[in-house]
């Protein structure tokens, strides 16, 4: 990777909605989302379920097209809109350029295909590549994220193998055809902490080597201030605040940032009893109210915070950009 | 393999059960043989001369005996694979057995074959156009065929391609003048071991009928077995991740959904291979197919115990074989399965 294209923007997502049919009308998952990724860095998507957070993701390499959903807004990839590409574009992409890590590699894998002859079947989608060469390009790519006897380990049924070594297939799986952009979702949360550790620990090491951008989508703060270079905080389909990992995490603006800081419990600091929570629940439903979507649960909502929906605004320092109207001072 | 052998000697119980409930019930049905023979062989005799000869041929037979004696009887030669001899004329039930098991196994199977092809293919096209105009009618049909009986599909096609349109024989399997021998008793076979090509023509033209009418009575269930499995295996994550992957839709119906699917799939058409046979019967009777169905229908009539107890075995054991079969073929299917067998 040379230092010319390092800052390069390879998605530019602008004004991003997803909207699904549901019984009872629209539900907004994503309601209007811009971002960008460079080359090489990990933008962290945070959010509690229903956030919208995986949606925006599934939209961005068309794997919740259908029916029922409505997809508007851009995407440029290489000068190529993603949200309206053809689906027989999409297949070409997906896989090669963009791939996905799944939350539960256990559900996520083929229950009765080798986990090898997954990563192969990957590989041998894109790449004109004899099946031999395939497999022994997938026992060392299983070598690299850190499975224990690759050789042996292509061989086995996802059954066979434990939480934290399917993770890392699957992991493997979405490095195998070397992609510009890794999309991981949750891609820790079934595990325990020491192999969550470990299995992002692997992420990174492979990310720095092969320079690939990573969307991380995490309700898990501890996994976001670990390896996020970018966050962008997500609350009921719209992105509330977004910056570097420094900004976000140190120095939050947004009410909604903050009570997600303030709900982490500290190692550390003394022992209070209870954890801090943030009151109410977020608005998952159809109808959304004009204004801020957070207002109703937030200890500084004021007058202005019905009046409709704030922008991200720029704050003091650049790059970091939040949406509350009230510049998160009461 | 041991796992293979355990599964085929658990079949022995299931059959013994089998053949006793057969046993008893044929002794329990009113009529007998003896006066079946003796009204047959009596001409203009008088009553009291049927009475004595009918006395003197259960004693022949063995049937004044009591019930539990001849079971035993039953028991003791069963154990020697001896099935017995028919009370009219003087075959063995498995020389019977021989010339009929074979006839109803090429009807089962061709009729399976072509159920699953009529059936899985519409199922798999509903279920990937689910609530489409095309699923509609899919479904639709479904539920006509499997509300269709199979004796009632089976004399409407013996009125429309056999009598009006004269395209096709309604009844035998093969004809007469062919002087068909057999070796093994499956033609398909026969005609390669003897080298008599000219045997197949007529062989096919005798089993589209009774095939077809059997094969589209359970098509319409196949059809939504495959569609509910394949619209449940759709919604699983490792599709998504094969979409994922980049695959064509073609792909990933072919190497991920199907291969899941079967499971379902092939535990129902095990199930529905009893039913199938069961259908075989009766078809064979309508077709006047020289089968076990007819076999059986008949020996019923005249109270032949040896040949209903030997062909309730047979079709018994052939059901009970298919679902071993079906249960290999699972571990064949999901190596998830294989852990606790090996």
């Amino acid at each position: 990777m040379s230092a010319a294209t390092a800052d390069e923007v390879i998605l530019d997502v602008r004004d991003l909605k997803v909207g699904f049919t549901v019984r009872a009308g629209r539900l907004p998952a994503v309601d209007g989302v811009d971002l960008t990724l460079r080359r090489g860095e990990t933008l962290a998507l945070v959010g509690e379920s229903g956030s919208g957070k995986s949606a925006l993701a599934m939209a961005l390499v068309g794997l919740n097209r259908g029916p029922r959903t409505e997809i508007a807004g851009t995407a440029d990839f290489h000068g190529e809109n993603l949200l309206t590409a053809r689906e027989s574009r999409l297949r070409r992409i997906r896989g090669a350029r963009i791939a996905v890590v799944f939350q539960d590699a256990l559900a996520a894998l083929n229950p009765l295909q080798r986990a090898g002859g997954q990563v192969v079947e990957m590989i041998r989608t894109h790449h004109q590549v004899p099946r031999a060469e395939a497999w022994r390009q997938t026992a060392r790519l299983f070598g690299d994220v850190g499975i224990a006897s690759p050789e042996r380990s292509v061989r086995a049924y996802p059954h066979e193998l434990s939480g934290g070594m399917r993770q890392r297939v699957m992991i493997a799986l979405g490095l195998a055809n070397n992609p510009e952009i890794l999309i991981a979702d949750e891609p820790t949360t079934a595990l325990d902490v020491t192999i969550q550790a470990q299995v992002l620990q692997v992420l990174r090491d492979l990310q720095r080597d092969h320079g690939t951008a990573v969307i991380l989508i995490t309700h898990d703060l501890g996994v976001v201030a670990g390896v996020a270079d970018r966050i962008a905080v997500m609350y009921a389909g719209r992105v509330v605040e977004t910056g570097t990992r420094e900004q976000v995490l140190f120095r939050p603006r947004h009410p909604y940032t903050r009570g997600l800081l303030a709900s982490v419990p500290s190692l550390t600091g003394p022992v209070t009893g209870r954890l801090t929570a943030i009151g109410g629940s977020a608005l998952t439903g159809v109808d959304r109210p004009p204004g801020c979507a957070f207002a109703p649960r937030c200890d500084l909502a004021g007058a202005g915070c019905s009046a409709p929906v704030p922008l991200l605004r720029r704050g003091t320092e650049s790059g970091h950009l939040d949406a509350c109207v009230a510049g998160g001072q009461p | 393999m041991r796992y293979a052998v355990r599964r085929l000697l658990a079949v022995i119980p299931v059959l013994l059960v089998l053949v006793t409930i057969v046993f008893l019930v044929m002794r329990w049905l009113p009529g007998s043989p003896a006066s079946s023979l003796a009204a047959a062989g009596a001409g203009s005799s008088s009553t009291s001369q049927i009475t004595a000869s009918e006395a003197q041929i259960q004693a022949a037979l063995g049937l004044n005996r009591p019930v539990l004696a001849q079971y035993g009887r039953f028991l003791w030669r069963l154990a020697h694979l001896d099935l017995g001899t028919s009370f009219f004329g003087d075959n063995s039930v498995l020389s019977l057995l021989g010339q009929a098991l074979p006839a109803t196994i090429e009807l089962t199977i061709a009729a399976m074959l072509l159920a699953a092809l009529i059936g899985s293919v519409p199922g798999v096209l509903a279920a990937w156009r689910k609530d489409s105009p095309l699923d509609v009618v899919i479904r639709s049909c479904a539920t006509v065929s499997f509300s269709l009986p199979w004796f009632a599909l089976g004399v409407l096609g013996i009125v429309i391609f056999g009598v009006q349109l004269k395209l096709l024989p309604t009844i035998g399997r093969l004809p007469s003048s062919l002087n068909y021998a057999p070796t093994t008793g499956f033609v398909l076979i026969d005609a390669i071991v003897q080298d008599r090509p000219a045997l197949l023509g007529p062989w096919l033209q005798h089993l589209v009928l009774p095939a077809t009418t059997l094969a589209l009575s359970m098509a319409g269930y196949i059809t939504r077995t495959v569609r509910a499995a394949v619209l449940e295996v759709r919604g699983e994550e490792f599709v998504r991740t094969a979409r994922m992957k980049g695959l064509t839709e073609r792909a990933i119906i072919a190497r991920h959904v199907l291969r899941n699917a079967s499971l379902p799939i092939v535990t129902v058409l095990g199930l529905q291979f009893g039913s199938l046979l069961g259908g075989a019967l009766i078809t064979e009777v309508v077709f006047s197919y020289p089968g076990v169905g007819d076999l059986l229908v008949n020996a019923v009539l005249e109270r032949d115990y040896p040949v209903v107890q030997g062909a309730a075995l047979a079709v018994a054991a052939l059901y009970t074989l298919v679902n071993v079969g079906v249960d290999l073929l699972y571990l064949v299917l999901d190596p998830r399965l294989r852990k606790g067998v090996a």
